[in-house]
């Protein structure tokens, strides 16, 4: 009696057991893999804002404090979106007409505000206080990347756990001091390490990890 | 002694150990609790669909929708967005006020706290202050006013009350108007109804509540020629005696009753003193439950003991070396000589009495609202033959406006309506068509008014009688005032605009006087600037609303002048024959009120402090009674009563009287916008009548039957046998005596407990919990807190039948000794955030874990809902979201929710979390302070009335947690166990007179 099966076919067999085990690691690593990708987590993405609001002018250019208009990140848990009359002490002098300036004014006239598109978001479980980061030495620029060099904001970092966890786990390696927080560009002068170490004792910074820290 | 715990019970099955306990001790859930709602069982449900979940799985995994920000257009100088600001306010039920602080997330209220700064408060709140959150947002709340059937603008219905229409109609002296009010001490609506009758001099202005103060209003008119309300001291008082009198729970000044009253109990040592309860009453009560010896007798026979405990405490003071009688003359006391209690009372009265002689001036006597005058003439006597007054209570004029006068009765408003003197009718807030007497038929006389006008915040049963209807306004969105029992005056201000528009009771009043556009707060500001001390009005007002209280309004003392003659007269006229017949008792309910609240899923699911029942009431009955009318706990039984029959489901209460029959009013709500409520239990209304006394004998008990012939049954939606404890020792308790002689009776049940497991870390602050069990008296607020500040979610009747409820903090009841006259003891039981959590060892996904400063934790974001961890803990203290509660809130209710909280999906287990949220925020403020952690204080120890809750540091030897974990009676729930929780409880301890037989029912 011939054989019901080809001799190639035990070949086959194998090849598809293989690829089956492969696909049982492969496909939840890959998706895993995707996940973190700028696709899915955001990173680099910059919406469209209501404003062409340009950081580069006015933080570059005209050399403004990153808490002229988002004044509660030293003292709240979100930094703050500038109400519109934070624009108008100098825009009733500059640039008051133009066409991009509209929805400045037509939020002044109507008292309605300028609905901004968030560009880091985090979920709905995850509590982060800019107060406490920032008065423990993490510089804007350490999260949210050159905003001076942005012409409409994006979203720096990836936000995830991971990238979150990497900074908790040794905030030595990206703390600087509280005076050079809102420094875009600063360079720890020495090096990192032994000022990291400085600050950490400096300013008591804990290695946050346990799961309340952030999610309550 | 009962230092073991084991004799405690918690219902009659689990006493009496029926198969149908032991069935239900061995299951987690309830049968079913796994199941939809509807017909489809969850796992054919996930069979079905298995396919297109997964798919929908992979949906979740794009990227997210963008959010907007939108920000200020120009941001208020005090607002600051992520930061909570709290406000002064104040809320006035029955009358009277309570402070309020309310926590404000950029001008959106979320949660009602105590303002510690008044004196009605002292810092805590109630279930109904802190539920009234939940009113303000409920999406069945009026948004429009009304004409006829059809929509109208406010100015619409406010131009029908203004003196050019309404004259026309009632005549200028406003002969043909009447008005229908609640009680209030409010000075504004003092003052503008002053300024209604000078404009309509004929007008007749009435107040109605069914929870009013009518006879003790009385009594005071009789024994002292003006309505006097006594304030007590609890404080100073070492023996109470409380005659069918709730003080600790539900009454307007109960929050500071019970604090003073625990501080009395609250001891820190075996050589403390401690005071001693005596009560007296059918129900059980809150108050009843915290005694130290209860006296069940039916509400007709409290007179007769109160005279019998009066008669004997003058016996005993004429003795020689007691201190006298205190200047009750003969004329009085004549009356009381022959008066001896029933025999089988005898010894209690004796004992009572003489326990009351011997700590004279030291002791208070409280009479029931429920009870008539006499009873409460009865305990003005007793407080004077005990020398009480000016010692441990004193009399002030009551703060209610026209307290005591003929207006605040019903009857002869109703008989103008009916007799067509009323032209047109105004009615303020009452809801009197649900809650006046039924032989009154308001609704009818309601009828024959022409005009009816309704100004309420719901569409109710008096709404949809009346011609017009206007929206009032949320104390939270009004400018008002009030004054407290004591009589401190506070402002209300508002902490949110007005959603959906309205005028407040003080703008409407205002429209009668013609002008429809008067605003509350000018009209209350022209009030005080004439009456707030000092010169500088501006700052006195910003003061007054800062603080909460108007400095120096507590009304003085007043001494009572004794008209002896009306109280002889009225003492000699012989009380009403003792029939032995079965009585009924109506009750104020802890949860809804008078019915104000059953739109209130916070408060119709919160479980009753005794029976544990949510969502409806029952003919409360003791097992005796019950076996005489052959009705069990469920059985729907038919109570006839003055000719009107009600039919509900009996529920045997033990340590209820024998002979009587206790209903709790403000349920059964009729046809209106209040959907919820509708048809939630029965409306005890119907059995009240126009004399407004709250009991009375005749009543008649026969099961009701089906269409087929067949007794209905219900389903009563009772808490108290879920999460049982297998009748393990965890609530302690012991006398003072027993505590005495043996200091540490609680050492086996404390300590450390070989273990394998390693010892968790102990830097750093150290969250812990102390729990006293002596000052706790069961009334519930923390279990409002806990759900107002986690955006805990209700399950409904249905969830709460299956076992689904969701309070992450529950006050387990149990009863000690026989069925008949148990003791009561209260336990708070919450997640003991155990040093070695049975819950975290079995979670398969790391979502529960143990924090470094001792927080058993949970991860919302990594559960996947196995529920190992619920069934491994032994406490009973996580709850699963079975369904997606929060998916079906209403937009409005959204706003209530506490943004420091996830609110929690589907499939997650959720538990309490040391609210974890304040912690965390007083970690960061400390932080960006560089200085150690300040005070935290959880949401439930927040609430507590007594302070019976204690949180802090184990690392922080100047806390008061630390002082409170060394006494000697402190001990861990299931000790046992090695679990090493970080909750831990003191031990009851009761303070029985030796004289009598033991309180715990163990005689």
């Amino acid at each position: 009696m011939p054989a019901l099966f080809s001799r190639s076919s035990n070949r086959t067999i194998r090849l598809t057991l293989a690829a089956a085990a492969a696909a049982l690691v492969g496909i939840p690593l890959a998706l895993m893999a995707w996940v973190r990708t700028p696709a899915i987590t955001g990173q680099r993405s910059a919406p469209p804002q209501p404003i062409p609001f340009d950081h580069r002018i006015h933080v570059t250019g005209l050399q403004i404090d990153c808490r002229y208009c988002h004044s509660t990140a030293e003292r709240s848990a979100p930094a703050g979106i500038p109400a519109t009359t934070v624009c108008v002490p100098c825009h009733s002098q500059v640039w008051r007409d133009g066409p991009v300036f509209a929805p400045v004014r037509h939020s002044l006239a109507t008292g309605r505000p300028i609905p901004w598109q968030r560009v880091n978001s985090l979920p709905d479980f995850v509590f982060f206080n800019h107060a406490i980061h920032v008065r423990k030495g993490v510089g804007c620029e350490t999260c949210h990347g050159r905003v001076d060099r942005m012409a409409r904001v994006e979203q720096a970092a990836p936000l995830t756990m991971s990238w979150c966890l990497d900074c908790h786990r040794g905030p030595e390696r990206y703390l600087r001091p509280v005076e050079q927080v809102t420094t875009m560009g600063w360079q720890p002068p020495g090096g990192q390490a032994a000022l990291g170490r400085e600050l950490v004792r400096r300013y008591h910074v804990s290695r946050l990890t346990n799961c309340s820290a952030c999610h309550r | 002694m009962t230092g073991d715990g084991r004799r405690c019970w918690r219902d009659l099955d689990e006493l009496l150990d029926t198969p149908d306990f032991r069935e239900a001790l061995g299951r987690e859930f309830p049968a079913g609790a796994a199941e939809l709602a509807d017909g489809m069982t969850r796992r054919s449900f996930v069979r079905l669909l298995g396919a297109s979940i997964a798919l929908a799985g992979v949906g979740g995994c794009f990227e997210r929708p963008r959010e907007r920000i939108l920000p200020y257009v120009s941001e208020p100088p005090e607002s600051t967005p992520g930061v909570a600001r709290h406000y002064a306010t104040s809320m006035s039920l029955g009358g009277f006020t309570t402070g309020l602080l309310v926590e404000s997330h950029v001008g959106r209220p979320t949660k009602i706290e105590g303002n510690p700064d008044h004196p009605a408060s002292l810092g805590a709140a109630g279930v109904y202050e802190q539920a009234s959150i939940l009113q303000l947002y409920d999406p069945e709340r009026a948004r429009t006013a009304r004409l006829g059937r059809a929509k109208a603008s406010g100015s619409e219905v406010a131009a029908l009350l203004s003196p050019a229409r309404l004259g026309a109609a009632v005549g200028a002296s406003g002969a043909g108007l009447g008005l229908l009010l609640e009680p209030s001490a409010s000075p504004l609506s003092a003052e503008m109804l002053r300024r209604v009758r000078e404009r309509y001099p004929a007008a007749r202005v009435h107040f109605y509540s069914p929870l009013g103060s009518h006879a003790s209003d009385r009594a005071s008119l009789t024994a002292f020629g003006r309505p006097l309300l006594p304030q007590y001291d609890f404080r100073s008082a070492d023996v109470v005696l409380a005659l069918d009198a709730d003080f600790l729970a539900g009454g307007p000044f109960s929050l500071r009753y019970a604090r003073d009253f625990a501080d009395r109990r609250r001891i820190a040592a075996p050589t403390d003193g401690m005071n001693r309860l005596y009560v007296i009453e059918p129900g059980v009560s809150v108050t009843g439950g915290t005694a130290d010896h209860r006296l069940r007798v039916r509400a007709v026979e409290v007179e007769s003991l109160a005279s019998a405990v009066l008669a004997a405490v003058i016996r005993q003071s004429n003795r020689p070396g007691m201190p006298g009688r205190q200047g009750i003359p003969d004329s009085v006391a004549s009356v009381l000589r022959g008066v001896e209690p029933p025999p089988r009372h005898r010894e209690w009265i004796d004992a009572v009495a003489r326990d009351l002689t011997a700590h004279a001036g030291r002791t208070i006597v409280v009479a029931g609202e429920r009870q008539p005058a006499r009873v409460h003439v009865l305990a003005h006597l007793l407080n004077a033959a005990l020398g009480n007054a000016g010692r441990t209570l004193r009399y002030i004029e009551s703060p209610i406006t026209e307290a005591g006068a003929s207006s605040h009765e019903l009857g002869p408003l109703v008989e103008a309506m009916r007799g067509g003197a009323v032209r047109a009718l105004v009615v303020l807030g009452a809801n009197p068509a649900y809650t006046a007497p039924a032989d009154l038929d308001f609704g009818a006389a309601l009828r024959r008014v022409p005009t009816t006008v309704y100004h309420g915040l719901y569409q109710n049963e008096t709404a949809r009688a009346c011609h017009a209807f206007l929206p009032s306004l949320h104390y939270l969105e009004s400018w008002a005032d009030g004054r407290a029992w004591d009589g401190t005056a506070s402002l209300v201000q508002p902490l949110i605009a007005p959603l959906y528009g309205g005028k407040t009771e003080a703008e409407l009043l205002g429209a009668l006087l013609g002008d429809a556009e008067a605003s509350a707060h000018e009209l209350l500001q022209d009030l005080w600037r004439g009456r707030m001390t000092g010169t500088d009005f501006a700052g006195a007002w910003d003061e007054a609303l800062q603080r909460g209280v108007i400095a120096g309004t507590a009304a003085p003392e007043t001494t009572p002048t004794w008209q002896w003659d009306a109280i002889g007269s009225v003492l000699s006229r012989s009380p009403p024959p003792a029939d032995s017949s079965l009585e009924l008792v109506l009750e104020q309910d802890p949860s809804v009120y008078d019915g104000r609240f059953a739109n209130n899923v916070w408060l119709q699911e919160l479980p009753d402090p005794l029976t544990k029942l949510t969502w409806g009431n029952a003919a409360l009955l003791s097992p005796a009674t019950a076996a005489r009318l052959r009705v069990a706990t469920g059985d729907v039984v038919a109570l006839a009563y003055r000719g009107r029959t009600l039919r509900v489901p009996a529920f045997l209460l033990p340590g209820h009287a024998d002979e009587s029959v206790s209903l709790r009013l403000g349920y059964g709500r009729g046809a209106g916008d209040e959907t919820l409520a509708e048809g939630v239990g029965a409306n005890a209304y119907r059995l009240l009548t126009s004399d407004m006394r709250m009991f009375g004998g005749g009543l008649a008990v026969s099961p009701a039957l089906g269409d087929d012939g067949a007794p209905l049954r219900d389903r009563l939606a009772s808490t108290q046998t879920h999460w049982r404890l297998e009748g393990r020792p965890v609530a302690l308790r012991a006398t003072l005596d027993e505590y005495r002689r043996d200091p540490a009776f609680t050492a086996p049940q404390r300590g450390r407990v070989l273990s394998l497991y390693e010892p968790s870390p102990g830097g750093g602050d150290q969250w812990a919990m102390v729990v006293d069990l002596a000052t706790c008296t069961g009334c519930s607020a923390c279990v409002v807190a806990c759900q107002a500040e986690n955006n805990i979610p209700v399950v409904g009747k249905q969830g709460v039948l299956d076992g689904r409820e969701m309070h992450w903090l529950r006050i387990d009841r149990y009863f000690e000794g026989s069925a008949e006259d148990p003791a009561v003891l209260m336990q708070p039981m919450l997640c003991q955030h155990c040093e070695k959590a049975p819950c975290e060892y079995v979670c398969p996904v790391s979502a529960t874990l143990h924090s470094p400063d001792g927080l058993n934790e949970m991860v919302y974001n990594r559960c996947i809902g196995t529920r190992f961890c619920s069934n491994n803990c032994p406490y009973k203290v996580r709850r699963f979201n079975w369904f997606d509660y929060n998916a079906e809130v209403a937009e409005t209710e959204r706003m209530a929710k506490n943004p420091d909280v996830t609110v929690r999906g589907r499939g997650v287990m959720e538990k309490c979390t040391f609210c974890v949220q304040r912690i965390r925020e007083a970690q960061i403020a400390a932080g960006i302070e560089g200085a150690a952690t300040g005070e935290v204080r959880t949401a439930c120890q927040q609430a507590c009335p007594t302070r019976a809750i204690t949180f802090g540091s184990l690392n922080d030897p100047d806390s008061d947690l630390v002082r409170r974990r060394a006494e000697p009676r402190r001990y861990a729930a299931l000790h046992e166990l090695g679990t090493e929780p970080r909750v831990q409880y003191l031990a009851a301890i009761t303070n029985p007179n030796p004289e009598l037989p033991r309180g715990d029912g163990g005689e």
